[in-house]
């Protein structure tokens, strides 16, 4: 009778550990999303810093930040947007059903993200008024990207 | 009985009698307008602080197409579905047929020149505090913009909501021309109170409206749900925005918050519209957003 119950309660329970995994089959997915998006925002933190004079330009450091910057945009792709994977239906998801519905466009948006990184490394290596003078563009490049396909926080 | 319903019908034609008449689509005087000549190269400049292109370029419209004015885009609403009209230079399909104080009495009114009221999705309710010479470069700017032959759609409004003429009673209730912030403020303030409450209508998102869509001046600026009630629009007083005025600018200019977040959603486009301004504005803005009574939410 004992091991029946213990059984029955360790059946149950992978049970529900089961229904609970497969209700969220996009965490990892969605982890790396944002991963690539806080990494991307650390890097222009450094580049904005001397855009603004707050930190004193530093050609090598301004180089890396610009590198890693280029380096996630020419990771985004289809892969880290799986069908499925969008707000509402997968936890933690900001990305809107447009992503799949316009992928075309999406993905145009993502190509221009990688023209404004390369602008940006170009004038990482030059000076602190040149990365001033591509924030706007690169700012740009991301939010044409929000402005369609990310769910504004409700 | 009789004498009761006699009464009641009396009552309701007295009633009726004056709805119609506080209803009715007044229009003041637009003499201030005769003679007027618009400068379109200001009129540029009145035009995206104003924010004209963001509803009324048809949707996804990307680079020169911004300019094209043929309207088209849905604006989801808890009153039923507005469609942005098209405003091009269009003589048949867009308003290439008005005059500049027609055009200033949609703007500054919201009555068309066929004397209807305009439903307060075009935001006459802040373009009602825009200077006269604003108005007529904005027309004249217009002018030179491409003319679409793609006809306005329809709203899709329910009962009541549909009968415009109600929007004669809600003007008088919800429309002023004052100021919402006053005092004395310096030049640069001033400049900003007259791009943040009358060409870039930020009040018309940020402050929460009442149950009939007056907007809470009283809460000015202190964030609102979203006019599809998908989302939250952030409360942008000293309360809750304490960004410095530089990481205002630094926003309105690239998008960027202090975080190096970006900008996203319909203000993506408002950001768009502040990048074309000279520097001089968007620190005139950040200005007067420090000048708001500052709400805590």
């Amino acid at each position: 009778m004992k091991t029946k119950l213990v059984a029955f309660t360790l059946l149950a329970s992978l049970t529900a550990t089961a229904i609970i995994a497969q209700d969220d089959p996009f965490k990892d997915t969605v982890e790396i999303r944002h991963g690539l998006m806080l990494q991307m925002a650390t890097d222009l933190a450094t580049l904005g810093g001397m855009a603004k004079g707050t930190a004193p330009y530093d050609q090598a450091s301004a180089t890396k930040a610009a590198g890693n910057i280029a380096a996630i945009a020419s990771v985004i792709s289809m892969e880290q947007f799986p069908a499925g994977s969008e707000a509402g239906k997968a936890t933690d998801s900001f990305a809107l059903a447009d992503v799949w519905a316009k992928q075309d466009d999406f993905m145009t948006k993502i190509t221009g993200l990688n023209e404004a990184a390369g602008m940006m490394q170009t004038a990482a290596a030059t000076s602190a008024d040149a990365i001033k003078g591509s924030m706007a563009q690169l700012g740009g490049a991301c939010s044409a990207c929000h402005k369609a396909y990310r769910q504004p926080e409700s | 009985m009789a004498r009761m319903v006699t009464k009641l019908a009396g009552l309701g034609l007295i009633g009726f009698a004056g709805f119609m008449f506080l209803s009715a689509p007044s229009v003041s005087s637009m003499a201030v307008y005769d003679g007027l000549k618009g400068d379109a190269k200001n009129g540029e400049t009145v035009f995206w602080a104003a924010g004209c292109a963001s509803c009324h370029a048809a949707a996804d419209a990307k680079g020169a197409d911004e300019l094209v004015l043929a309207g088209g885009q849905e604006f989801p609403t808890q009153f039923g579905t507005f469609l942005s009209p098209n405003i091009s230079p269009d003589k048949t399909h867009g308003i290439g047929g008005w005059t500049l104080p027609q055009f200033a009495t949609a703007m500054t009114q919201g009555v068309t020149p066929e004397g209807t009221h305009l439903y307060p999705a075009l935001p006459y309710a802040a373009y009602n505090k825009m200077v006269p010479q604003d108005v007529a470069d904005l027309w004249a700017f217009m002018q030179t913009l491409p003319a679409s032959a793609t006809p306005s759609q329809a709203n899709k409004v329910s009962f009541p909501f549909n009968i415009r003429r109600t929007l004669g009673l809600w003007k008088r209730m919800f429309v002023t021309n004052d100021w919402v912030i006053t005092g004395d403020l310096t030049p640069e303030q001033t400049r900003g109170r007259y791009i943040a409450e009358a060409l870039a209508h930020c009040g018309e998102c940020h402050t929460p409206r009442n149950a009939l869509g007056g907007l809470d001046r009283a809460k000015w600026l202190s964030g609102a749900v979203s006019a599809d009630g998908k989302s939250k629009v952030p409360n942008i007083t000293p309360g809750k925005l304490t960004w410095s005025e530089a990481e205002i600018v630094e926003y309105l200019t690239t998008g960027f918050t202090p975080e190096y977040d970006s900008v996203g959603g319909h203000m993506a486009h408002v950001v768009e519209n502040m990048a074309k301004l000279p520097d001089s504005d968007r620190a005139a803005v950040a200005a007067y957003l420090k000048l708001v009574p500052s709400i805590a939410n």
